[in-house]
């Protein structure tokens, strides 16, 4: 039998940069094969190519055994190619059948469209409601409307990008088993993916890449998660260190009462939030994306202030009332989830992305005038140190790529040695090599006397991080609990809260 | 649709600045086979508006003093633009500006000594700044659009021009002209330069372009109004506030709008007329734009505008070309740049044919 797919020899070049150099792998009918690389590994471009979205410069795609030229990814769907992106597209106003009924490449009746879609989710046992508007679901149910999308066209390869890295741990293992289900009735699926415990347990070979070049294409179950991580970073990996003999001292950030009004219309606000957090503590916030962390970040930040001045405390001095600048300088710093556009400008350089958030802290402004020469210093210390990928100050923030964007966003913070640092996702969507670097730093800054707020949808991150870990389920806050005396499944039933409980009783068995 | 435009993964610099010298010269080009076509001598309504204020030494003047307050309000709005506050409304503040002086000029009518001029200035500049402050205001406390706020308020300054000089200001020896009478001497714009007109604005105009670019590349001021333009998510994370930057933003744009039209009437005008809303206000939004929102680039594109208003003029007289060919050259070039920044950013892509398309 000829492979589903093979590449053969494909390379891309981009300016000043090889995306993917002369690789060659191929995958066999009913394979879940695993892709694995660091960012900036090559990992996007090379699925680009299979999907149509870009073509080789040289080599060879063959399909089913054939030479084939992938035009656009209707030319790919058209081969049987399907994919399930790691952003989702729909719109959240309209309902599920409304938003597959959108993305068909060619028109078909509604009615025939329902019977279809119910007929692929009995099928593989994807629970959903074809009625249901998008707003209401929950991120879990959102990817099961694009697997179902890309189920409706009878692939032969499902392409999935990242695709666990806003799910539960229980919509974690029903995804597998859907997947595991397609695989065996001769479906290939090529994963995407550097959570490395999931791809011991789901796939069949992996391909691992660094810098655009094919490292070793592996047995997964042969192997361990370590031994695979040192093939995609191509060093040995260096576990968080922590100072011996750390104990948690006095309270540092308290907060009581916390809640935020609803300002967007599908916004989650955050309900009578309190906890405390004490020096040398890395406290830890799980939760399912859309849970209300934004507004939880945001309200910590400052950028949403509080009416109540107690609400916030560092060591006793109320922040409730001020803003971000007024809460940097009294020692509070923040990073929000989303990179582009807010932690960062993309179109300023990064030496201008430093005097967003360390211009009163650093002193690099003087009478309404800025130093840019503190500015490129310190811009310069933070990409040495945090060792970002990057020319030089000069280089704009949308030059980098995610994980060496998030390594500079971490780095201008932690600098400034805060004694508060609140991040959302600080390792999302970055390799297992820049991931294990920022967890020491933020590690080592708790054991200099910060307080630290994580706040995170990856629970392996959490649990290897933190000395306290609580809940975010529909804005409100579980207990706080010590992270070694609180088990995954407990975590993952919280996070699960509103969500997992009801929604095996609102889908319909089809 | 067989075509399509799609994203490019670095806009090239060069074009950037290259797009607003092509922008004048497909203006050029296209505007003389235009003209040639509707019966004109396409040509010569080129040269004489584009290059005769150039070649012609006597001409000089007339730029100077027509490109001095198309840079100081396109100064104004090349700093509004950057924060995303679209104030189209310079044309009602710089009217705003202009009464604001004649104001003083005619309050001071029997006096005398240096403070009046300063006086004056200052009256327009706060004169132009209020009269921004009204979309400023609808905007940030409703939400009230302010293109359309401030664009509107230009209509009612005009009438306000029209009410004050037929009436409470109306020259009382004017033989019933619907106009102020002329500006004592201590409220006129000095000229700088013996014999000729060029008046103390045109100076003004460079320094404050100067000064603006100071400010906007150096300040905190202008990173505020640069980060609040491209990405006002992150402006509030770094705790620029969205409702000051407008407020910011519109009240500056106003009151050099404001100090335009003072000047404008102190120095050209010497008397508050009908004729007093010559445009500037709104040819200073293509300055602006072709200015590429940077101050020293205004004063170029400025100098660029004024050419066209002196060239039409020529043309006028010399073969015959409309009032209005100024205004439709005016806004080819407009036109142009925008199309060109479309093309800088975007590519067009011919859209293959898919398989199976219904």
């Amino acid at each position: 039998m000829p492979h589903r797919l093979e590449l053969i020899g494909i390379t891309k070049r981009f300016p000043g940069v090889l995306a993917n150099d002369n690789v060659s792998f191929s995958v066999r009918p009913g394979e879940i094969h695993a892709l694995l690389g660091e960012n900036g590994a090559g990992k996007s471009t090379l699925v680009k190519m299979i999907y149509g979205i870009m073509q080789p410069d040289s080599g060879e795609i063959r399909w089913d055994g054939q030479p084939v030229q992938i035009a656009n990814p209707k030319a790919a769907r058209k081969l049987g190619i399907g994919m399930v992106f790691q952003h989702f597209s729909l719109f959240e106003a309209l309902t599920v059948l409304e938003n597959i009924a959108l993305g068909m490449d060619s028109k078909i009746p509604s009615r025939e469209l329902e019977s279809r879609i119910r007929d692929v989710m009995s099928t593989y046992g994807l629970l959903l409601d074809p009625h249901r508007t998008v707003a209401t679901l929950s991120v879990g149910e959102r990817q099961r409307i694009e697997i179902v999308r890309a189920l409706l066209l009878d692939p032969k390869l499902l392409i999935m990008d990242e695709p666990t890295s806003v799910l539960t741990p229980q919509e974690v293992e029903q995804l597998f088993e859907v997947l595991r289900k397609l695989a065996a009735q001769g479906c290939s699926i090529l994963y995407i993916s550097h959570k490395l415990h999931e791809i011991k347990a789901l796939c069949d070979t992996a391909t691992i890449l660094r810098g655009g070049k094919l490292v070793d294409t592996c047995d997964p179950k042969a192997e361990t998660s370590r031994s695979m991580a040192e093939k995609m970073i191509g060093a040995g990996l260096k576990d968080i260190v922590r100072a011996p003999g750390r104990s948690l001292g006095q309270p540092k950030l308290v907060i009581s009462r916390l809640s935020t009004t609803k300002t967007g219309h599908f916004e989650v606000p955050v309900d009578n939030v309190s906890f405390t957090v004490r020096t040398g503590e890395i406290f830890g916030i799980a939760g399912v994306a859309g849970n209300g962390q934004n507004a939880l970040l945001d309200a910590l930040s400052g950028e949403i202030r509080s009416d109540d001045k107690d609400a916030i405390t560092i060591d006793g001095y109320p922040l409730g009332l001020l803003d971000t600048t007024g809460r940097r300088k009294r020692g509070l710093c923040a990073v929000p989830e989303e990179r582009n556009g807010h932690a960062a400008v993309a179109d300023f350089s990064l030496s201008d992305n430093s005097i967003l958030t360390a211009r009163d802290r650093l002193g690099m402004v003087m009478l309404g005038l800025i130093n840019s020469g503190a500015a490129k210093t310190y811009t310069g210390k933070v990409i040495a140190d945090f060792a970002v990928k990057a020319l030089g100050p000069a280089s704009t923030a949308g030059s980098l790529s995610g994980g060496n964007l998030q390594k500079y966003i971490m780095g201008r913070e932690i600098l400034q040695k805060p004694s508060v640092l609140v991040v959302s996702q600080p390792t999302w969507g970055v390799d297992a090599g820049a991931a294990a670097a920022i967890h020491q730093a933020l590690v080592d800054l708790a054991s200099a006397g910060s307080a630290i707020v994580v706040i995170s949808q990856d629970l392996d991150e959490l649990r290897a991080l933190c000395d306290t870990m609580a809940v975010i389920n529909m804005g409100r806050l579980s207990p706080a609990r010590p992270v070694g005396e609180v088990s995954v499944e407990e975590i993952g039933l919280l996070m699960g809260g509103v969500h997992g409980s009801t929604e095996a009783h609102d889908a319909v068995p089809a | 649709m067989p075509f399509r435009l799609e994203k490019r993964q670095e806009p090239s610099r060069f074009m950037v600045y290259a797009t607003p010298v092509a922008a004048v010269l497909l203006t050029m080009i296209v505007g003389a086979i235009i003209f040639t076509l509707i019966g004109y001598n396409g040509i010569g309504a080129v040269r004489e508006i584009f290059l005769t204020p150039l070649t012609n030494s006597y001409k000089w003047q007339d730029l100077g003093v027509k490109a001095a307050p198309l840079i100081i309000i396109g100064v104004g709005l090349s700093i509004a633009y950057r924060a995303n506050v679209w104030n189209i409304g310079a044309e009602g503040q710089y009217v705003m500006g202009g009464l604001a002086g004649t104001w003083v000029a005619l309050a001071t009518y029997n006096m005398t000594g240096p403070w009046i001029l300063p006086a004056m200035i200052l009256a327009g500049v706060l004169g132009g700044a209020l009269y921004a402050a009204i979309p400023a205001f609808f905007k940030v406390r409703f939400n009230v659009n302010e293109i359309l706020t401030s664009l509107m308020l230009t209509y009612a300054s005009v009438q306000l021009i029209y009410y004050l000089i037929r009436l409470p200001w109306k020259d009382p020896m004017g033989m019933g002209f619907p106009q102020t009478r002329l500006f004592a001497e201590a409220a006129r714009l000095p000229t700088i330069i013996p014999g000729t007109i060029v008046h103390l604005g045109v100076p003004i105009a460079i320094l404050v372009a100067v000064l603006a670019w100071f400010i906007m590349s150096r300040s905190v001021f202008g990173y505020q109004m640069k980060v609040v333009g491209a990405a006002p998510h992150a402006a509030r994370y770094g705790g620029f506030s969205e409702n000051k930057t407008i407020w910011l933003a519109m009240l500056v744009s106003g009151a050099l709008a404001g100090l335009a039209g003072v000047l404008e009437v102190a120095g050209p005008f010497q008397r508050m007329v009908p004729g007093f809303p010559t445009n500037y206000g709104f040819t200073a939004i293509i300055v602006a734009f072709l200015g590429r929102l940077n101050p020293l680039g205004v004063i170029f594109a400025g100098i660029v505008m004024a050419i066209t208003f002196v060239g039409g003029e020529v043309a006028q007289t010399t073969i015959g070309l409309p009032n209005a060919a100024t205004g439709i050259f005016q806004a080819m070039v407009l036109f142009f740049l925008l199309a060109g920044d479309i093309l800088v950013r975007y590519r067009i892509r011919r859209v293959q044919a898919a398989v199976g398309t219904a």
